[in-house]
């Protein structure tokens, strides 16, 4: 009996194609604009956590209190770094030094970021697995290599930053020293980090004198059982000790990976949430068109309700039917919807990685397709309600009387 | 003639209020979104060119090339000097060239320590200008002079803040990088949250207690007359580039027009502006399907009154003019209570969030050309919407119209 209310339906809408259509269309774009969206959402979502895990959730990070910027009063020491790797808990760690590096090549300048970084042992693997970047061409910085560097992935592509590219062996200055260029690494993604370049601790100290021993990161790895959460906290209250400083006064940050992902997750998902609230309009929008369509729907076929009443249907046969094809608007438009969104959101993706941004991919979880279009039926569903519940309880005589 | 066309039109959309209804719904919340979003934005957009605006036009900031990541003056290779300030002063067009420090330090009070920026101010007839450019003005106290040793001026910020579980008042004592110093005055609060919560020092003392001799994070340089501003900028370029020893193109510092700075920064507000107001957008597009549907479902409804007035004389052009004038009314009319919401929805947004940031940063405003151009806006999606049914209308043949059955 269900189905010949749904092959009724069907019919129905298949015989106002026009009016179907535009409703179906009205959903449908909705429900495009919200799947890019998340899409693009999941995407970076899916990137902190495959990088997150990469990294390791062991990892500790103890920065200066002014951040990831180059301020020049705030900085980590070696004895505070010596200080860090004693303290019970803490397996091993690494340092690393960051500065504006001016880059010379061609009589053109740059400025971006420099970073020194440990080259051999324990050390270097720690940094290793934070980063996780390969080389794209070249070789590794290695022990005394002191006037050689590492560059970003854009130095390779011509018109990036220079109008060249730069080649392994090429002598570029930095900071009007002469630097030999050993390698270059994988794109990372986005411009900041493809442009820096990377020297050993030793070189770095060669070509920033005045940042010798100021470093701006030092990585630390809890030992394995060691609670990474916790032991920030401890390693927080420690080093305020060692540096003689209040509660409350210290002038560096401890975080465990695990919290700067947390940050970083809960960033992203506020600012996805409120463009996807943005684009929820238009299906308020829409839900308003398909009850609109559906109480057209019920007005003209007044005659045919009374009839079916008539001849012994129930208020809620009549109801299910036009529940049903409301529902069904909306889920054509979710399926036409989440393709459309799928196609949209793979060209921004292309678009976003031609101009440097590749982390900026879009991520299709199968939650989001079914979800989308489930959504849909429902949006199609709910708006169908209040039409469906006046057509259902049409008087019969009434009906049949309508003109 | 055009008035029964009118009165046709609206007595055929009250017959059907409730489509009518529906169908303006769905323009006006797309409206009042767009409406709100950009009263926001351009409020916004327009707090932030006055905070900047305030420059002035006649004053070049100039800086040492580098990665900007913190305070201006971070992250430099070659960094300027006292001794770059002074000749920049001597150039002729420029009234004065002011250095200043800016600076992270550690701020003390009541046991509690922040991370503030700490700005200087120079000696003599320069402070005058640089509290303009900077936009400083007393609330309570006064501000800085010559001589003030250990005395300082801080943002409007710290006035009734809680950051230290105790207010700041004139006669405080707070610490900065370990040094006592007196609160002798307190900003206006400008809504500008780096001005607002700046630490200002004079020069001689900021660079005792950063160890900093001859360092000079920014230049700003006032012009003696406006019009004159791109000579002076060449000068100065000119200037730093032996100074430097430098060729041209090859310059590792800038010297920029106080619009060049502002438009970055309104570059990517509107960018990201855009993005939102095309999401926002969608809904209008989804408003103005709903009008075509609700026309074409009207056509169809009305295909023998069509035929009846064809057949009384009514021309292809006549039908056409009122299905057209019934679209854009519905599109214009729902346009209106959309203006209204949008702009009720923006004040009060506003409103709110002027209450929990306590400042006026956040303010809707609405240009004439806002408001009329969203209601000739969703006038003409309602039109547009409704040309191809109009058409289909005026297109019917009166005999098959008058034989149409329901």
């Amino acid at each position: 009996m269900n189905i010949d209310y749904i092959k009724y339906s069907l019919q129905n809408l298949m015989h106002r194609k026009l009016r179907s259509w535009l409703t179906i269309i009205s959903i449908l774009i909705g429900i495009t604009a919200i799947f890019a969206l998340v899409s693009f959402g999941q995407g970076l979502r899916n990137y902190v956590d495959i990088l997150a895990s990469e990294m390791g959730t062991d990892k500790i990070m103890v920065i200066p209190i002014t951040g990831l910027s180059l301020d020049e009063n705030f900085y980590l020491t070696k004895e505070d770094f010596d200080f860090l790797k004693k303290i019970k808990g803490v397996e091993e760690g690494a340092v690393m030094y960051a500065a504006g590096a001016q880059v010379e090549f061609e009589k053109k300048k740059k400025y971006v970021f420099g970073v020194g970084m440990p080259s051999e042992g324990n050390e270097k693997r720690l940094i290793k697995d934070m980063l996780t970047i390969d080389m794209s061409k070249g070789r590794e910085l290695k022990k005394d290599d002191k006037l050689k560097i590492v560059m970003g992935y854009n130095y390779q592509i011509p018109n990036k930053l220079f109008s060249k590219k730069i080649n392994v062996g090429d002598k570029i200055k930095i900071n009007d020293k002469e630097v030999d260029v050993i390698g270059f690494y994988e794109e990372v993604g986005n411009p900041s980090d493809d442009s820096q370049v990377y020297f050993t601790l030793e070189g770095f100290e060669e070509v920033f004198p005045e940042k010798k021993n100021k470093y701006q990161y030092v990585i630390l790895k809890a030992a394995p059982g060691e609670s990474s959460i916790e032991l920030a906290d401890k390693i927080k209250e420690k080093l305020r000790k060692f540096k003689g400083q209040d509660k409350g006064k210290e002038d560096f940050i401890v975080q465990s990976f695990d919290q700067v992902v947390q940050t970083f997750t809960t960033i992203l998902d506020v600012i996805n949430g409120i463009l996807v609230l943005i684009a929820l309009i238009s299906l308020v929008v829409a839900a308003v068109n398909i009850m609109n369509t559906m109480y057209t729907s019920v007005l003209e076929r007044t005659k045919e309700i009374g009839v079916m009443k008539a001849i012994g249907a129930k208020n809620n046969d009549i109801l299910f039917i036009f529940v049903f094809e409301s529902g069904v608007l909306g889920m054509i438009g979710g399926i036409l919807g989440v393709i459309l969104g799928y196609i949209i959101a793979k060209i921004g993706g292309l678009i976003a990685a031609a101009n440097g941004y590749a982390i900026l991919q879009p991520a299709f979880p199968l939650w989001l397709i079914i979800g989308c279009i489930i959504f849909a039926f429902m949006i199609g569903a709910g708006s169908g309600l209040l039409p469906a519940k006046q057509a259902s309880s049409l008087k019969p005589v009434d009906a049949l009387r309508y003109e | 003639m055009l008035k029964d066309f009118f009165s046709i039109a609206f007595s055929s959309l009250r017959k059907r209020e409730l489509r009518s209804i529906l169908t303006m719904i769905g323009i006006f919340i797309g409206i009042a979104a767009i409406i709100s979003l950009i009263g926001l934005g351009e409020g916004l957009r327009n707090a932030i060119s006055s905070l900047f605006g305030d420059l002035g036009v006649d004053v070049l900031t100039v800086q040492a090339g580098g990665v900007q990541a913190g305070p201006p003056g971070t992250g430099v290779i070659n960094p300027l000097s006292i001794d770059d300030a002074e000749k920049i002063g001597k150039i002729a067009g420029v009234k004065e060239s002011i250095p200043r420090l800016v600076r992270s330090g550690r701020m003390e009070f009541n046991d509690k320590q922040i991370i503030a920026y700490v700005g200087s101010m120079v000696d003599g007839d320069a402070r005058k200008e640089i509290e303009r450019i900077a936009n400083v003005e007393a609330d309570t106290g006064r501000l800085l002079k010559d001589g003030d040793k250990y005395k300082v001026v801080v943002g409007g910020s710290y006035k009734n803040d809680d950051k230290f579980g105790k207010p700041i008042n004139i006669g405080t004592r707070i610490k900065v990088e370990g040094k006592v110093f007196e609160v002798i005055g307190i900003a206006k609060k400008k809504g500008n949250p780096i001005l607002d919560n700046v630490i200002l020092m004079n020069e001689d003392v900021m660079r005792e207690i950063f160890n900093d001799k001859k360092k000079v994070d920014i230049i700003a340089v006032v012009v003696k007359d406006k019009d004159e501003i791109s000579n002076v900028k060449d000068s100065i370029e000119k200037l730093l580039r032996k100074q430097r020893d430098v060729k041209e193109g090859e310059e590792d510092f800038s010297v920029e027009t106080p619009e060049n700075t502002i438009k970055t920064l309104e570059d990517t507000l509107f960018a990201v502006q855009l993005f939102v107001y095309i999401i926002a957008g969608i809904s209008l597009l989804v408003g103005g399907i709903g009008i075509m549907n609700t026309m074409y479902t009207s056509v169809v409804e009305r295909t023998k009154d069509i035929g009846i007035m064809k057949s009384i004389g009514a021309r292809n052009n006549n039908i056409f003019t009122i299905f057209l004038i019934e679209s854009g009314c519905l599109g214009m009319v729902g346009g209106l209570i959309g203006i209204l919401i949008g702009v009720g929805i923006a004040k009060s947004l506003a409103y709110i969030g002027g209450l929990i940031l306590s400042s006026n940063l956040i303010q809707a405003n609405f240009s004439p050309f806002l408001i009329i151009g969203s209601l000739i806006f969703s006038f003409m999606i309602g039109t547009i919407a409704g040309i191809t049914p109009a058409i289909q209308a005026s297109k019917l043949k009166p005999v098959d119209a008058l034989r149409y059955a329901k």
